[in-house]
C-alpha cells in the first residue's frame, strides 16, 4: 500500500514490520556493521574492491537466474556455460579482433540459453531437467574445446581486457560497474517494461496468462536466452580477470545464484522477485565468504555458514508473508 | 460446562478475528442445533468463510467461545477439527490431481492405523459412498481425469467419509446444474435425518428458502441475526445481507441491437472435447446468453473460439471477415475477450496487485514501440477502471489474493474493460458472488453492450441468463439444441433443451 515510511515506521509494530519487510538489506546492513566491527581490514579500499571483484561474475548470471526464476523455472546450466564461454572467449580473443570475440562469445551464450528455452517453452521439458542437460553438455564442451588445460589471453586484445577487468574507475571496479549497469537496467525492466511485467505474470498464473492472450512460450523462451546471454557477460568477466579461460570455472556458481535469489526473496514458484534484492542476496553471500575469509575460517565451515544464512533468510520472509 | 444434552450441537459466541489490522469477525454469534441445516449469507467478505475455517481449526479465533455438544472446544488444526467430527467442503476444490478418486477420498486416513494399505477395500469403500450418494464416478479414476462437478461430488464424499457431525458446506452447488443439485439435496436430508448438522453457504437464496431451517446472516463481519426460514423471504433476506431494499436485481436492458452479426461461427469442432457442429452469431449490442447442463460443452465451446483448445473444422467470422483464432493470442489481436469461469486458476493472477492485473492486456495502449510502460496513463487507466467498476480496495497495488470473490470478479472482468473488445466471452459471470457486488456487474455487462460490443454469457444460474440475455442457446451433448427467443425465457424451457427434448 502506499504508506509513506514514517507511516509504516509509526504503525503498532511497525518498525518490527519494516524490518521484517526489508529483510534483506537490514540483514546486509548487520552484516556490513558486523564486519566493519570485527575486522580493521574489512573498511579497506583494497579489500572492499577485491569484494566487489569477487562478486560481479556470480551477480551477474544471479541476474539471469532471476528473471528465470521469475516465470517459475530455474536455470542449472549457467555455472558449466561461465565456463565453456570463457574457454571459448579466450579462444576467440587469440584469433579475432577483440570487438568480434566479445560479439561472438555473446551470441553462442545467447545461443545455447536459447536451446534451454526452446525444450522448456516448446517442447514442453522440465526446466530442472533441461537446464540439468545443458549443464553437462556445456561443461563437457568446455574441457573438449580447451583439451583440459586453461588457455591464456596472448594478443594486445586480451592485454586490453584484462587491463578494464583489474582497474576502476571513480575508485569502483569496472566489473562492478557492469554487474550494476545490469542490476539497474534490469530493475527498470521488471518495473517499466513490459517485458518486465509480462514474465512476472507468466510466473504467477501460467494459464491466466495464456488466456489473457499472452505469448508465454515466446517469453519463457527468452528468458533462458537471455540467462545464456548473460553468463556470456560473466564469463568474459570472470577470463579476463585471470586472463584466461578455464573450464574448470563456474563449479556450482548455478548454485550460488539461486541461494542469493532466494535470499532475495524471490520465490522458485514464480512472479515474485525484485533484481535490487537479488543484489543484495548477491552481497550478503559475498560478504559471509569475505569476513569468514578476514578471519580465516576454512572453506568448509564457510559453507555451513552459508547454508545457515540461506536458512535465516528464508524463514525470516515467511515471517513476512504471514 | 459438562452439559452433553445441550439443544445445540454448535455454539459459537463473540467470536472476533481480524488479519493484521483487518478485522474480518466482530463478536459473531452463531448457533446450529442438531439436526438441521443451517445456512450462512453475507456478502462477499462479510466474514462467512472465515467463520467456517475457525470452527474446523484452520484459523484460529481471537476471542469468543466455541461449544460443540456444549463442551468447549478450540481446534488448533483441520485434523483436531476433523477428530471432533467437523468436516469441512471449501469452495476451493482441495483434491489431490494425481491421486485416485478412492485414494482422495481417504487420504487423511493413510497410514493412520494399518501399516499396508488394503487398496482393493479402499477403492470398494469409496465406491459405495460414491454409489450412496448417486452420483456415477468410479472410484479408481484418476481425480485429474474428473470433471468439475465430479471433483465436488469427490470432495463431498471425502467429508463423509469421516464419522462426521458437523457437515460445512462452503457453495457447494455454483458448479451444479439442476439434477446434480437436486440429488445434491437429496443427500443433504437424508443426512439432516441422521442427526447431522449441516452448516450450508451460498448466495443462491432460491436455494436456501427450499433447502435451509434456519438462517444467519453475516454483514461486514457482525451478524445481523439468525431466524427460522419459514419466517422469512428472499426479499427479506436480500434486505438483511445488503442493509437496503433491493430494488431490481437485473438492470432493464435498452440498449440498441445492431443488425448485422458482429461476430459469426459456422459448424465449429473441437479437436479433443465434445463440442461439434457449433454455430450461432452475435450482434453489436446484444447479450446472447448459453445455457446447459453442466459437462455440455458450453465453456468448451468458448474455450474453442478463443483458441485455448484446438479446432477441427468451421469457420469463424468477425465483422463478415474469416478470421482465424487458433491461439489466444490470436484471438486477443481480433479483440476477442474470454472472462473464465474458473477465477483462482485462470482469470486472475492472485499475487499481483490489482494495477499489474488489469494492465496485462492493455500493454500496447499504454507503452510505447519499445515497450515502456507511461505509469500515469497506466495508474489512470487502472484507477479510473476500478471507481467505474466499484472494486473495494483502498489502493489500486493491493494484491488481488486480498480482495473478495466480488471483487476478484471484477478485476478479471476490468482486464477486458481496459482494452477496446469487439466480443467478450463470459463464462459464469457471478460464481460466487454476492448479490451486491452481482448487480454491478449486471449493469456493467449492460453498459459494455451499449459500446457496439456482441457479449456472450454462458451461466448456470437460470434467474441470471434470464434476467440479462436478449436470446439464449442451449447447449446439450456438445453442440446448440435449441434457440429460446426472449419471449419463450423459462427454467421449464431451457431445462428441456438441456435434457435434449422438445419444447412442449
Amino acid at each position: 500500500m502506499n504508506l509513506t515510511i514514517k507511516e509504516q515506521l509509526s504503525s503498532p509494530g511497525g518498525v518490527l514490520k519494516f524490518v521484517v519487510k526489508h529483510n534483506t538489506i537490514f540483514i546486509f546492513i548487520l552484516l556490513l556493521i558486523f564486519s566493519a566491527l570485527i575486522s580493521d581490514v574489512f573498511f579497506t579500499s583494497t579489500n572492499l574492491s577485491n569484494l566487489l571483484k569477487q562478486v560481479s561474475g556470480i551477480g551477474i548470471i544471479s541476474i539471469g537466474m532471476l528473471i528465470v526464476i521469475l516465470t517459475g523455472g530455474i536455470d542449472l546450466s549457467v555455472g558449466s556455460m561461465v565456463a565453456l564461454l570463457a574457454v571459448t572467449f579466450a579462444i576467440l580473443v587469440n584469433i579475432v579482433v577483440l570487438p568480434l570475440a566479445i560479439l561472438i562469445t555473446l551470441t553462442i551464450g545467447f545461443g545455447l540459453g536459447s536451446v534451454s528455452g526452446y525444450l522448456v517453452a516448446y517442447q514442453k521439458m522440465a526446466p530442472f531437467v533441461a537446464t540439468l542437460a545443458l549443464m553437462t553438455i556445456a561443461r563437457g564442451l568446455g574441457f573438449i574445446y580447451s583439451k583440459g588445460s586453461p588457455i591464456t589471453f596472448k594478443t594486445p586484445g586480451g592485454e586490453f581486457m584484462s587491463n578494464f577487468a583489474n582497474n576502476s574507475t571513480l575508485g569502483v571496479p569496472n566489473i562492478a560497474l557492469v554487474f550494476f549497469l545490469i542490476v539497474i537496467l534490469t530493475m527498470v525492466m521488471l518495473r517499466y517494461n513490459v517485458f518486465g511485467r509480462l514474465i512476472i505474470a507468466i510466473g504467477s498464473n501460467e494459464e491466466a496468462s495464456r488466456l489473457s492472450g499472452i505469448k508465454v512460450n515466446k517469453y519463457k523462451f527468452l528468458v533462458y536466452a537471455i540467462s545464456g546471454a548473460l553468463a556470456a557477460t560473466a564469463a568474459i568477466i570472470v577470463a579476463s580477470r585471470t586472463n584466461l579461460g578455464s573450464p574448470n570455472m563456474g563449479m556450482a556458481w548455478e548454485l550460488d545464484a539461486i541461494a542469493a535469489v532466494v535470499i532475495g526473496g524471490a520465490s522458485l514458484n514464480g512472479g515474485k522477485g525484485t533484481a535490487i534484492n537479488t543484489l543484495m542476496g548477491v552481497l550478503i553471500l559475498g560478504l559471509i565468504g569475505n569476513i569468514l575469509n578476514l578471519l580465516n575460517v576454512p572453506s568448509y565451515p564457510q559453507q555451513v555458514v552459508k547454508g545457515a544464512i540461506i536458512i535465516f533468510a528464508v524463514l525470516l520472509q515467511r515471517f513476512e508473508s504471514k | 460446562m459438562q452439559n452433553s444434552e445441550s439443544e445445540y450441537r454448535v455454539e459459537m459466541t463473540g467470536i472476533s478475528k481480524s488479519f493484521g489490522v483487518v478485522s474480518v469477525l466482530e463478536g459473531v454469534d452463531f448457533k446450529v442445533k442438531h439436526g438441521e441445516i443451517h445456512a450462512l449469507l453475507g456478502e462477499n467478505g462479510a466474514g462467512k468463510s472465515t467463520l467456517v475455517k475457525i470452527l474446523s481449526g484452520v484459523h484460529q479465533k481471537d476471542s469468543g467461545q466455541i461449544k460443540l455438544n456444549g463442551q468447549e472446544i478450540s481446534p488448533k488444526n483441520t485434523h483436531e477439527g476433523q477428530v471432533l467430527g467437523i468436516s469441512v467442503v471449501y469452495q476451493e476444490l482441495s483434491l489431490v490431481n494425481d491421486l485416485s478418486v478412492a485414494e482422495n477420498i481417504y487420504l487423511h486416513k493413510l497410514g493412520a492405523s494399518k501399516f499396508w494399505m488394503n487398496w482393493k477395500e479402499i477403492t470398494k469403500d469409496a465406491q459405495e459412498l460414491i454409489d450412496s450418494l448417486g452420483f456415477k464416478i468410479d472410484a479408481s479414476a484418476r481425480v485429474r481425469n474428473l470433471s468439475i462437478v465430479q471433483k465436488q461430488v469427490v470432495e463431498i464424499a471425502k467429508a463423509l467419509s469421516e464419522d462426521t457431525k458437523v457437515l460445512v458446506l462452503d457453495e457447494p452447488t455454483t458448479v451444479f446444474d439442476p439434477t446434480d443439485t437436486q440429488k445434491l439435496f437429496d443427500n443433504l436430508f437424508k443426512l439432516k435425518a441422521k442427526g447431522i448438522s449441516i452448516i450450508y453457504i451460498s448466495h443462491h437464496l432460491e436455494e436456501i428458502i427450499k433447502i435451509a431451517d434456519s438462517v444467519t446472516v453475516l454483514r461486514d463481519g457482525v451478524d445481523t441475526g439468525s431466524m427460522a426460514v419459514s419466517d422469512t423471504d428472499t426479499d427479506g433476506i436480500i434486505r438483511l445481507m445488503i442493509g437496503r431494499e433491493l430494488k431490481d436485481l437485473y438492470p432493464a436492458r435498452t440498449v440498441e441491437i445492431g443488425k448485422d452479426p458482429i461476430f459469426e461461427v459456422k459448424n465449429l469442432t473441437a479437436k479433443n472435447t465434445l463440442v461439434h457442429d457449433v454455430s450461432f452469431s452475435v450482434r453489436p449490442g446484444e447479450v446472447l446468453g448459453i445455457a446447459g447442463l453442466g459437462g455440455s460443452g458450453r465453456t468448451e465451446t468458448a474455450k474453442l473460439i478463443f483458441g485455448a483448445d484446438k479446432k477441427k473444422s468451421g469457420t469463424i467470422l468477425l465483422n463478415g471477415k474469416e478470421i482465424n483464432t487458433n491461439t489466444p493470442v490470436s484471438a486477443v489481436g481480433h479483440q476477442i475477450g474470454f472472462v473464465s469461469e474458473d477465477r483462482k486458476e485462470e482469470g486472475v493472477f492472485l499475487p499481483l496487485s490489482i494495477r499489474r492485473n488489469i494492465s496485462v492486456t492493455s500493454f500496447t495502449s499504454i507503452s510505447n514501440k519499445f515497450g515502456f510502460i507511461n505509469v500515469d496513463n497506466e495508474y489512470k487507466n487502472v484507477v479510473g477502471l476500478i471507481e467505474k467498476l466499484n472494486v473495494k480496495t483502498p489502493s489500486s497495488e493491493v494484491n488481488v489474493s486480498n480482495l473478495s470473490g466480488g471483487n476478484q470478479q471484477k478485476v478479471a472482468l476490468a482486464k477486458w474493460l481496459s482494452v477496446d473488445s469487439k466480443v467478450i466471452f463470459i463464462d459464469e459471470p457471478t460464481r460466487g458472488v454476492d448479490v451486491g457486488a452481482k448487480i454491478e456487474i449486471y449493469n456493467l455487462i449492460n453498459e459494455v453492450a451499449k459500446k457496439g460490443v456482441g457479449v456472450v454469457v454462458i451461466s448456470s444460474d437460470m434467474p441470471e441468463i434470464m434476467g440479462i440475455s436478449d436470446r439464449i442457446l442451449v447447449m446439450y451433448k456438445g453442440t446448440f439444441y435449441g434457440e429460446l427467443p426472449k419471449e419463450k425465457f423459462s427454467e421449464e424451457n431451457i431445462l428441456r433443451y438441456s435434457i435434449g427434448k422438445p419444447l412442449k
